[in-house]
């Protein structure tokens, strides 16, 4: 029982450990997803908890993404797609057809695996969404792009490029270009799909620490492969497996005494 | 040495040796197939460059004749029996082996190409008067004019035979009998003009400094025997100051053009035979005007003056209207002396004059160019142009014959004239005319390229104004909004469309569309309005509709609950069209359009040809465009909907935007294809070379031109040439277009490299 030892030395200590005490901001009741005849999501019933962070962990293929993208139904683009239970975000029901997808998509940001800025300058990456918002004038613009690039602690790198080609960045610093530009709409929820996955050690930590940094102000969803960053930085996580949620519980209990026998061959590393 | 080998090898396994030894063959083959394959790609790609080179040569090899400048070298000079008599006292025959000049009592002929010289021949009925005056009333036909007051008539001919398959030449003369027009036979002729009209010979003379007289004969048809010739002499007034200097009869005998010594040009009208009347004059020059010339055709008069000026006069209505007056269309480059001597070509508006201090010019008439500046004897006195423009003989004071041989095959060529509105004659102001044949021998050639460069980037003007936005939007459809399954069928078929052969197109344009057209223009002009007032209702109606009925269609075939739609667009805007050509228009739009816009309307038009050169570029823009949008990556579709874009804002501001190199690639091939585009153009316009931008006129297009007027060109010849110029320009303007398109495209994909 080596690997459970290195997770939890790992463990975030400024992760809360109560969970009854939390205000739930998505809440997910029996959710299930087809892919064409595919089931890709089976019954998944949970809650995130408000300003905290929430990781989703899972051999490839569990559903991890599928879930996350159900949260901002950008599922919806892929077809023939059936998904069958409710979500609510903040209380409202998201899968309600008539309901605008754009408006939600507003309050649910999302980043993605690989780093997607637009082929357009800094300066335009960020005030994307806020245009498509509406915003039209440029000091609006100037003080969202400032906010949101020093929300993504990316002001000092680029406060005096804001012009040059987003693409000329590094893969870290368009991975955070990617939440600033997340976050510039100001979502309730972030979610974000293996943020990491292509970054170096040092990138990551920084990332990470945005994490932290932003669960203030967001309710941040998480999918990791990476165990050490899920217990650095989640408050919650919850183990997927072959499409089901198999558990899900603060980091902590979840590292350092999982319920279930799958949950622990996994952190024990005894399949993926 | 007693190494043993055996030992050597025996630690190694035997068993992995052969399929190493076998992989290293199969690497070397492999590496030999890949040498060999890049270079039969280099080969191809050598190939294909040299051969696109080649092209290139052979076009400028052609066109390279049109502007290489005009050469002449003397080849002899003789001596002939004596001085020439005033005027036009020269002449060549068709080949240049024989000149002829006029002395004061005889006719001289000699041999050019070989030594000798013919015996003079006296010219009869002189009766010891001398000849003081010469005029040419048509090739080889003289008057001459005696010191006593009488005309002779010369006519000079060559005869040609064939001995042995050598070409052999024998002179012929043939004299009048002398004709007195100074009844009293004792004022000497100063000056000669005489032309045979249809209805018979006007010889007008000059018996005095400030006295013209002339004879008419009218030929009338008696009911027996010969025709009866009833001469009638009369002087014509001169309401000028100065003396008369010089003058010359036009070939229809309706003007006579004088020059006086105060350097006034005055225009006589002869067409009254009875009342000759100066019509009008323009004062020319301060110097005494010292020589007339019409050139070929007798539509352009050359005025040269004392000072060595020459310039070019035609008849056109005056400015404000009224009676035509004489207007200077060039000048030419100045004589350093006198002008003596001019003498058109007779197969252009070339022309050749000569100076008192031996300076030859060879002029052209249309361009206003001078092309050939030569240094003859000093004292020139004559000078005649051959008959094929490809020689010069002149005679000086002394009797010395020149003969200069002239090589100008595109006098016609230059520049200017290709490219610049030219003054043709006729025309009230310079103009763009491409005009390469006509019905008559003086006819000036037209070979101005602008209107067809003009007409080229009017139709493609209109192609692409229909073209682009109709590809681009469904690229943009078809990529972005469509169903992929539909979309599988869509794009080949569309892409089949471009395999349509463009004179399948071209003779449904020119013989179906066009007709059709006609019928509903002020339907078709309603109809992008109507259209899209239509969609746009209907996406209205189709946003109240419950929800329950919208999920029956599946997202992204939505399209074909708009075919309905369009098709009611169609029939309503043609309805509409009918209605407001009643009630607007008068009943009839062409009509209207003349009365309104002054547009006149050709059934073959460039909207026709806009529509179907549209057709032929459509697939090309959609096919290359809809790649570009598919291309770009689903991470940026993706980046965008999330932060809550709606697909039509992503479309346009994150795909249109990255596939911005594709799509200008994509309307530029367009733009090659619409220039290159040959059938379409041929057929669906009248091919007129008109140069406005009215939508419902014709044109005529580069590539169209070539493949008309090719066939009729005689090879060498100027119009050859200049449809390989035009063939040239568009090699360029493809070109051109295809390197722009190609620079930019490579700037736009730099700029998203990291994509
Ligand atoms: N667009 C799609 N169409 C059909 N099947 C899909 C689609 N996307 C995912 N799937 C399937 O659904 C299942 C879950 O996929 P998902 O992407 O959610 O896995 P994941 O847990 O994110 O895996 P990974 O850790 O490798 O990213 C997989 O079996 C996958 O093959
Ligand atoms: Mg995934």
């Amino acid at each position: 029982m080596e690997a459970p030892v290195q997770i939890a030395a790992s463990l975030n200590p400024h992760a809360s450990a109560a969970p009854l005490m939390e205000t739930p901001m998505v809440e997910i009741d029996r959710l299930s997803l087809w892919y064409g005849a595919k089931q890709a999501l089976r019954d998944v019933s949970m809650s995130v908890p408000k300003h905290r962070v929430t990781a989703y962990i899972g051999p490839s293929g569990c559903g991890k993404s599928t879930l996350l993208r159900c949260l901002n139904r950008m599922n919806d683009l892929v077809d023939g797609v059936r998904t069958t239970g409710t979500i609510r975000i903040g209380g409202s029901d998201i899968g309600d057809p008539g309901r605008d997808v754009t408006e939600l998509r507003k309050r649910v940001g999302m980043v993605f695996q690989k780093s997607n800025p637009f082929p357009k300058s800094i300066y335009e990456n960020i005030a994307y969404g806020p245009r498509i918002l509406g915003v039209k004038h440029r000091a609006d613009l100037d003080g969202i792009v400032e906010r949101s690039l020093r929300s993504a602690a990316l002001w000092e790198e680029v406060q005096d490029r804001l012009g040059d080609s987003a693409l000329g960045l590094s893969g870290g610093q368009q991975q955070r270009l990617c939440i600033g530009r997340a976050i510039a709409v100001e979502p309730d929820v972030l979610l974000m799909d293996e943020p990491c996955s292509a970054l170096d050690p040092i990138a990551t930590a920084k990332i990470e620490e945005l994490m932290l940094e932003l669960k203030n102000s967001y309710t941040i969803v998480i999918v990791t492969h990476n165990m050490q960053q899920a217990a650095r930085v989640s408050d919650y996580t919850g183990f997927m497996l072959l499409g089901e949620l198999v558990e899900f519980g603060v980091t902590r209990a979840l590292f350092t005494n999982p319920r279930d026998k799958r949950t622990e061959d996994y952190i024990t590393g005894r399949f993926g | 040495m007693a190494i043993n080998t055996g030992a050597l090898r025996g630690g190694r396994p035997e068993a992995p040796a052969r399929p190493l030894a076998a992989s290293r063959s199969r690497t070397a083959r492999r590496i030999l197939l890949d040498r060999w394959a890049a270079r039969l790609v280099v080969l191809g790609g050598v190939l294909i460059i040299a051969s696109i080179l080649a092209i290139l040569v052979v076009i400028v090899g052609e066109v390279w004749p049109l502007f290489r400048p005009a050469a002449a070298e003397r080849l002899s000079a003789s001596l002939v029996g004596g001085p020439p008599a005033p005027g036009d006292a020269v002449g060549v025959d068709e080949y240049r082996e024989i000149a002829y000049t006029i002395t004061s009592d005889s006719l001289q002929f000699t041999p050019l190409r070989v030594g000798g010289r013919y015996p003079a021949i006296p010219v009869p009925g002189l009766e010891g008067a001398r000849i003081t005056a010469v005029g040419e009333s048509a090739r080889g036909r003289h008057l001459l004019g005696t010191s006593d007051g009488r005309v002779v008539e010369l006519d000079v001919k060559f005869q040609v035979e064939f001995k042995d398959g050598k070409r052999v030449l024998t002179p012929q003369q043939e004299f009048g009998a002398p004709v007195a027009l100074d009844p009293e036979r004792k004022r000497a002729i100063v000056r000669l003009a005489g032309v045979v009209t249809g209805s018979g010979p006007i010889v007008v003379a000059q018996v005095g400094p400030r006295d013209l007289v002339m004879q008419t004969v009218v030929e009338k048809k008696a009911l027996i025997g010969a025709p009866r010739r009833e001469a009638s002499l009369q002087a014509l007034p001169l309401e000028v100051e100065g003396e008369i200097t010089a003058f010359r009869l036009d070939g229809r005998g309706d003007d006579l053009i004088l020059g006086t010594s105060h350097g006034q040009l005055v225009r006589y009208d002869l067409r009254d035979k009875t009342n000759p009347r100066p019509a009008d004059r323009s004062a020319v020059s301060t110097a005494a005007l010292t020589l007339v010339q019409f050139l070929n055709g007798d539509r352009t008069v050359v005025v040269g003056d004392g000072a060595g000026a020459v310039s070019t006069w035609q008849l056109l209505p005056s400015p404000g209207g009224g009676a035509p007056r004489l207007t200077r269309i060039h000048e030419f480059e100045r004589h350093g002396a006198p002008v003596v001597a001019a003498s058109p070509s007779r197969r252009d508006k070339g022309f050749v004059t000569a100076d008192a201090a031996g300076g030859l010019h060879l002029n052209y008439g249309t361009s206003g160019a001078t092309l050939l500046r030569l240094a003859d004897s000093g004292g020139l006195r004559g000078a005649t142009f051959a008959p094929k423009a490809d020689g010069i003989v002149t005679v000086d004071e002394g009797g010395r014959l020149s003969h200069w041989a002239v090589h100008n095959p595109h006098p016609e060529i230059t520049l200017a004239t290709v490219f610049a509105p030219v003054w043709y004659e006729g025309y009230a102001q310079p103009e763009y005319v491409w005009q390469s044949t006509g019905g008559t021998d003086d006819f000036e050639a037209k070979f101005s390229l602008t209107p067809l460069v003009y007409g080229t980037l009017k139709g493609t003007f209109y192609a692409l104004l229909f073209a682009v936005p109709l590809a681009l939007l469904a690229a943009l459809y078809v990529s972005e909004f469509m169903h992929p399954s539909v979309k599988a069928y869509v794009k080949p078929v569309v892409e089949i469309m471009a395999a349509l052969p463009s004179v399948v197109l071209g003779f449904l344009a020119g013989l179906w569309l066009a007709p059709l057209v006609e019928r509903v223009v002020p339907g078709l002009f309603l109809l992008p309005l109507v259209e899209t007032a239509c969609i746009l209702t209907a996406l209205l109606l189709w946003r109240l509709l419950p929800l329950r009925l919208r999920q029956w269609v599946r997202p992204g075939t939505e399209v074909f609950l708009l075919v309905p739609v369009v098709i009611a667009g169609a029939w309503l805007a043609f309805g509409l069209g009918g209605l407001v050509e009643r009630a607007l228009l008068g009943g009839d739009y062409r009509g209207w359009l003349l009365s309104a816009l002054g547009l006149t309307f050709d059934q073959r038009n460039s909207l026709v040809v806009g529509v179907a050169m549209g057709f032929a570029v459509i697939p090309i823009i959609f096919t290359i465009a809809e790649d570009s949008l598919a291309n770009v990556p689903q991470h940026l579709r993706a980046g965008s909907l999330a932060l809550g874009a709606t697909r039509w804002q992503t479309a346009l501001r994150i795909v249109l935007p990255t596939a911005s190199p594709g799509i200008f690639s994509a309307i530029m091939i367009g733009f090659g294809r619409a220039v290159g585009e040959t059938m379409i153009v041929l057929m669906a316009t009248g091919n007129t070379p008109v140069m406005d931008t009215n939508i419902f006129s014709g044109f005529r297009a580069l590539s169209a031109n070539v493949a008309v007027e090719l066939p009729e060109a005689p090879e060498g010849g100027s119009l050859f040439r200049v449809l390989f110029l035009a063939a040239f320009l568009l090699f360029c303007l493809t070109f051109a277009v295809n390197t722009v398109a190609e620079l930019v495209r490579l700037r736009l994909r730099r700029k998203y490299r990291y994509l």
